[in-house]
């Protein structure tokens, strides 16, 4: 994930010093109707109802503590409560929830949970995500 | 409002749902999250650099977006997006001109507090048959939408 220009102060990701439960910085935006309309472009679906998806809050939040080598989404599940509405701020917690190492490659677990200004509950994110992008490109050619 | 209520049957299987990849839609996609500078996803070279990839994938998210939207025709909006849930492994790339298809079936049915809830099975497979993605989702139908117990 790119990052703004100037210096980088974020720390190198240390996989095994990651700490599981980790609080990430608290993210919030407005969700826009632009935002709603690119996304169902995008999916191929007028109806779509959680635009949330395409925001990644969960690694977002992550990539403002570290940096590292890229990633590849291994696995992505979303609990659904309401949909959001266009024009609305949305508060997003995030934590680092899990990591392990299978076949030799690191996993990193994050999760997210975001709120409308409301207060309404609307969506729960998890999204394991492999840390050595390039092991999956050479299956990817 | 009058409801639909609806029986479930472990077996039953959802309608497909085909989606063909463009590099336009994942434009749309990344572009929508806020990232608009190039990525994996968007630009050939980063996706050299950061992949080895010869091209551009799109993001697995993508595939669980057209899975959230398999799953709630099936159900329907009304309850899929006030209960549903989805969870997706990603085993293939999905790159622009692929066509992918998403199927699946109900394996699992149990009562909970204010409903049932009703497990789906779900396989994502490109155009050459190669599974690209596995994994399914669940939605909590509550007791109004079904038919009345014997």
């Amino acid at each position: 994930m790119s990052h703004a220009e100037g210096p980088d102060h974020r720390k190198l990701l240390n996989w095994d010093e990651l700490v599981i439960g980790e609080q990430l910085p608290t993210l919030d935006y407005v969700l826009t109707q632009e935002m709603m309309d690119e996304f169902r472009l995008g999916v191929m679906d007028p109806e779509a109802a959680f635009p949330t998806i395409s925001q990644k809050v969960d690694v977002r939040p992550y990539h403002l503590v570290y940096r590292d080598d890229g990633s590849v989404n291994a696995r992505c599940s979303f609990h659904f409560y309401n949909p959001p509405v266009a024009g609305k701020r949305i508060v997003v917690h995030a934590w680092i929830a899990d990591k392990y190492a299978r076949r030799g490659k690191n996993y990193i677990v994050t999760e997210a949970v975001s709120v409308d200004e409301d207060g309404r509950l609307l969506d729960r994110v998890i999204t394991h995500e492999l840390k050595q992008p390039s092991e999956v490109g050479k299956k990817w050619q | 409002m009058a409801i639909n209520k609806r029986m479930y049957k472990i077996g039953d299987e959802l309608a497909p749902l085909t989606k063909h990849m463009t590099q336009e839609a994942i434009n749309h996609f990344e572009s929508s999250g806020g990232a608009k500078g190039p990525s994996q996803f968007t630009d050939v070279e980063t996706a050299r650099s950061t992949l080895g990839t010869k091209g551009t994938v799109a993001s697995g998210r993508m595939s669980l977006t057209f899975t959230t939207e398999l799953l709630r025709r099936f159900f329907g909006a009304e309850i899929y997006n006030r209960g549903g849930t989805v969870d997706m492994r990603f085993l293939r790339p999905v790159r622009p001109g692929d066509s992918v298809t998403f199927s699946g079936k109900i394996t699992g049915m149990s009562k909970e507090a204010n409903g049932c809830r009703v497990t789906v099975e779900v396989t994502g497979t490109n155009q050459k048959g190669d599974t690209t993605a596995v994994g399914g989702g669940s939605c909590l139908v509550p007791s109004g939408y079904l038919p009345a117990e014997e």
